[in-house]
């Protein structure tokens, strides 16, 4: 056949429409089925829709438990009953709120707060919850009268429950709902937008672990919101349950042992870099912030003592004399002093062209004294001469390797404390470097400021050998083991440290020694106290003046380690306002101490 | 104060005089509001801002290609249509390479920041190919036809490899009708449109489970309300409760609680009468009407047999999807993956759509 003509104008309309046509037909039809489905249906597809309430929703996995190093339980979970209400669902706001109100006790226009701020935050037929923990009264109200109620219901989730309380505050933290930002900055979180994440403390640190994964659940309901079905479930899994190093039972008898005094307390092994207790004092409850009294969470916010401030790696205080065996252990390293030289201690001690004299804490002085006499009786003057001969070039350095003002990344709200050079009083005061400022370095005073924490890393290196270690909360995360790193400070002449750890004892066992109090025979402790000034006193007759201001008088320290022989448990001790860090704070070390030993 | 009387009269294009120079504009309207009801259908029916967004970056690049097109000479473009049948079977060839983790079907290729979908680029590069091939010169062979035919056939069965059996019914449509259209003779007609009868059975074993499922569903949805036919139930209690007024934009509890599946591509026209109700559906369907309306008279009026093919072929495939698409959301035919044109979901399919809208203008402004 040869090939054809084009076709006429007119047969390929033809053709156009012929081809068109069973489309066209099919296409009638469908309309058909339309107008009936929506305008002679529409009724029973309407009441159809209606009771359509297939929902997925979320199954929250339950978080992990939070164990001691001695499986004890710090966190558990229970159970509550919070009431889950789907707006949608609702056909009278202002009626439902008023019911509601009168059911679970609540006043209408707390509920109605809650309430309308919620309804902003959702998508259309997402559900919220609106109360949570109801008590078993309410609980049986609401579920009487839960016809009138439509659009609520009542689910199970799971609630913290901190066992010690109080006492475990600083180091478990609590838990609150995320915020936008930090929903933002974790789209991890995103799941948990109406469930409680850690805010703080280990809750906050281990979150992720701890957290668990979301599970879904299909399940038929019908108009009042009651299940029917559950059609299918994707299940949500656990968290991971976290032991810690810490011994709860020593955590809550130190915690007491501090009577509500303000401070903080360390226990950590110098060789292992586990932290057995971690107190801060005065604390809080962190089961107070499972119901949303939110009156009652403002105050403990406002609360002047600050309890949700963690003091042992937060707060900031001079080291004082806590600070001179590292200052002395520099000056045998440097070799401006040797181990047997004596200085004579008068009570003062005077710069060249400063006509103010340095006081020494005793009146009168020490007298002469050698490095061991100068720890164990505390002398000032000897170590305002030392430091004037290292100076701040030699000595800032040296600290920085001990882990003065910088963060040892144990937890993210960590301090870092001030190790103060030429540089940083420079751009941080806007002032040169004094020679007096170096003086008052040498004794732990001035602008230098550390943690309880970061003081515990520096003595934990001083008596291991040298090692400074990362200390550690967390022993193992479900089982596996946490690990273990140190850093190698460089020590010139190892012997200096042996030096410095017999001036220690020498705190606790000559009859000189400032913490001569707690020595016993049964179990040697060495350490050194520290009383740290919270006002620079200049003149000597308004020192008593300071002293009627209870929150002027000075900071009482101590620093103790033991048993001597071989050293398994550090403690720093720190209670604010104390005054004496042998007669308040080296008690509350050696208690810590024996109660480890135990 | 003086009125004009009432003047209904819309620019047919009928005076041949002014057809030279005349663009379109209802075409051009008619797919920019369809586009952009489907930007806000597909928020509504993904709760996803995202997803709005870049369909509504896929429009506005689209557009801007439409234009672009709508302005080329289409006699200068023809040789680059001829051959334009091979990259995209090059491109269907390529994407059988493509294998998806989670998805056991290999439809899209993906480049990083974007995706493509090489059966959508066929079924627009086949009837181009196709209407080019056939209208190069004066007098078409058969053995022209059967080429024509044969190509056809391979990029068919290459989409039915993916499997992606809606694309590759429409893949054999856009080269079907350019045979059709190009005047095959009759008794071929006939004797096609018997093998095609006497091979329904073959076909039908060649299926997948899935698909054979699908078709079974059809004639029984309510035997299993949980299984496969629940989806058309709750598509149809979705339509049906939009009522004559719907329930109003992003209210529609069947479309918001996630009762319709692929309630943002395939089954956007449910969540369209559920929230918009027959008027919206009525609107909907006038401005599909007023489109195929005038790209059936650029067919019509056309003197050149290349235009001719083409806009006959494209308005039929057109006229295909939005038929095929309605009866599967409303439970008429089995679900086969079609989205409905310009509005649902899918940056291929919506920048295809208005390229082709584009390559029909150029022809009627080079009149």
């Amino acid at each position: 056949m040869k090939g054809q003509k084009f076709l006429t104008d007119q047969s390929i309309l033809r053709r156009v429409f012929l081809f068109l046509l069973p489309f066209l037909i099919l296409l009638i039809f469908a309309f058909l089925q339309i107008l009936n489905l929506m305008v002679f249906q529409a009724e029973k597809f309407k009441t159809q829709a209606d009771s359509n309430r297939i929902l997925k929703e979320k199954v929250f996995p339950p978080r992990g438990l939070i164990l001691d190093t001695k499986d004890k339980i710090i966190v558990n979970n229970f159970i509550r009953q919070d009431l889950v209400v789907t707006p949608n669902f609702i056909e009278n706001y202002s009626s439902y709120l008023s019911l509601l109100s009168s059911l679970v006790e609540i006043e209408e226009d707390v509920l109605e707060q809650i309430f309308y701020q919620k309804l902003s935050e959702i998508k259309p037929f997402q559900s919220f919850t609106l109360l949570r923990d109801l008590n078993d009264r309410q609980l049986a109200k609401v579920k009487l009268n839960f016809k009138d109620l439509s659009g609520t219901e009542i689910n199970s989730s799971f609630s913290r429950n901190a066992v010690y309380g109080e006492s475990s505050g600083p180091v478990i933290g609590y838990l609150g709902f995320a915020s936008k930002q930090d929903i933002l900055f974790n789209p991890n979180l995103k799941n948990f937008n109406d469930q409680q994440v850690g805010l703080l403390g280990i809750e906050k640190e281990l979150d992720e672990e701890l957290r668990g994964t979301v599970g879904y659940r299909f399940s038929e309901k019908d108009a009042r919101g009651s299940v029917l079905d559950v059609l299918s479930t994707e299940p949500s899994i656990k968290g991971k349950n976290v032991k810690l190093s810490i011994d709860i039972e020593l955590q809550d008898d130190l915690y007491k042992e501090f009577k509500g005094r303000k401070g903080a307390l360390i226990a950590i092994e110098p060789e292992t870099g586990f932290i057995r207790a971690m107190i801060s004092s005065p604390s809080y409850n962190p089961n107070f912030f499972n119901n949303l009294k939110t009156e009652e969470i403002k105050l403990l916010f406002q609360n002047k003592n600050s309890p949700l401030f963690n003091r042992a790696i937060s707060g900031q205080y001079p080291p004082a004399s806590t600070l001179k065996p590292f200052i002395g252990l520099v000056a045998l390293e440097e070799e401006v002093i040797t181990w047997q030289e004596k200085i004579l201690d008068e009570g003062e001690f005077f710069v060249e062209g400063d006509e103010r004299p340095y006081r020494g804490w005793k009146e009168g002085g020490h007298g002469e004294v050698n490095m061991e006499k100068a720890i164990a009786e505390s002398s000032d003057v000897y170590f305002y001469n030392i430091a004037y001969d290292l100076t701040v070039n030699s000595i800032a350095p040296f600290l920085k390797m001990f882990g003065f003002g910088e963060s040892s990344d144990l937890f993210m709200n960590e301090s870092k404390g001030i190790l103060p050079d030429k540089k940083w009083k420079l751009g941080q005061k806007g002032e040169f470097w004094f020679k007096g400022d170096t003086i008052n370095m040498g004794i732990g005073q001035g602008y230098i400021l550390a943690t309880p924490l970061q003081i515990a890393l520096a003595y934990s290196a001083l008596i291991n050998g040298g090692k400074l270690i990362s200390p550690r909360i967390v022993q193992s995360i479900e089982g596996k083991e946490t690990e273990f790193v140190s850093e190698k400070i460089e020590i010139k002449n190892i012997k200096n440290l042996e030096y410095i750890k017999q001036s220690l004892i020498s705190v606790v066992e000559s009859n000189t020694g400032t913490a001569k109090n707690i020595y016993d025979p049964k179990l040697r402790i060495a350490g050194k106290t520290g009383t740290a000034q919270v006002k620079s006193i200049l003149d000597d007759n308004k020192y008593q003046e300071i002293r009627e201001n209870v929150l002027l008088r000075d900071h009482a320290l101590f620093v103790g380690y033991g048993p001597v022989e071989d050293p398994s448990i550090l403690v720093v001790a720190i209670v604010e306002n104390g005054e004496s860090g042998s007669l308040v704070a080296a008690p509350l070390v050696k208690k810590a101490i024996n109660l480890y030993q135990k | 104060m003086s009125r004009q009387p009432l003047d209904f009269s819309l620019n047919l294009g009928i005076d041949n005089s002014r057809r030279k120079s005349v663009f379109d504009p209802w075409i051009v309207l008619s797919v920019f509001l369809l586009s952009l009801i489907g930007i806000f259908m597909i928020y509504s029916a993904s709760q996803s801002v995202e997803m709005a967004l870049r369909q509504g970056v896929y429009m506005i690049f689209g557009l801007a290609i439409l234009l672009l097109v709508s302005f080329s000479n289409f006699r200068k473009m023809e040789v680059f249509y001829l051959y334009s049948y091979w990259p995209g079977l090059l491109l269907l060839i390529i994407v059988l390479f493509f294998s998806n983790e989670n998805n056991e079907t290999n439809r899209w290729i993906d480049l990083g920041i974007f995706t493509i979908q090489p059966s959508e680029i066929m079924r627009f590069l086949l009837p181009l190919s196709a209407a080019a091939f056939l209208s190069r010169k004066p007098l078409i062979s058969n053995f022209d036809y059967l080429l024509v035919f044969i190509l056809t056939m391979v990029a068919t069965f290459l989409v039915l490899l993916q499997p992606d059996l809606g694309t590759s019914l429409i893949v054999l449509l856009s080269g079907i009708l350019p045979i059709l259209l190009g005047g095959l003779p009759w008794v071929f007609i006939y004797l096609g449109a018997f093998t095609i009868i006497c091979s329904l059975p073959l076909i039908w074993f060649s299926l997948y489970e899935y698909q054979q499922q699908r078709i079974i569903t059809l004639f029984n949805p309510d035997a299993d309300i949980y299984g496969t036919g629940w989806n058309i139930a709750q598509s149809k209690i979705a339509i049906g409760s939009g009522g004559f007024w719907g329930k109003g934009y992003l209210n529609g509890s069947q479309s918001q609680l996630n009762f319709i599946p692929e309630s943002h591509s395939d089954f956007i026209f449910s969540v369209i009468s559920e929230e918009f109700g027959l008027i919206g559906v009525l609107f909907l369907l006038f401005l599909y009407g007023l489109l195929i309306y005038r790209l059936i008279l650029i067919s019509v009026m056309h003197q050149n047999r290349f235009a001719k093919i083409l806009s006959a072929t494209l308005s039929t495939i057109l006229l295909a999807y939005i038929s095929i698409n309605i009866c599967m959301v409303i439970g008429l035919l089995p679900v086969v993956g079609m989205p409905l044109p310009f509005v649902s979901q899918g940056g291929t399919a919506l920048i295809i759509n208005l390229v082709t809208i584009g390559i029909i203008l150029s022809l009627r402004r080079e009149t």
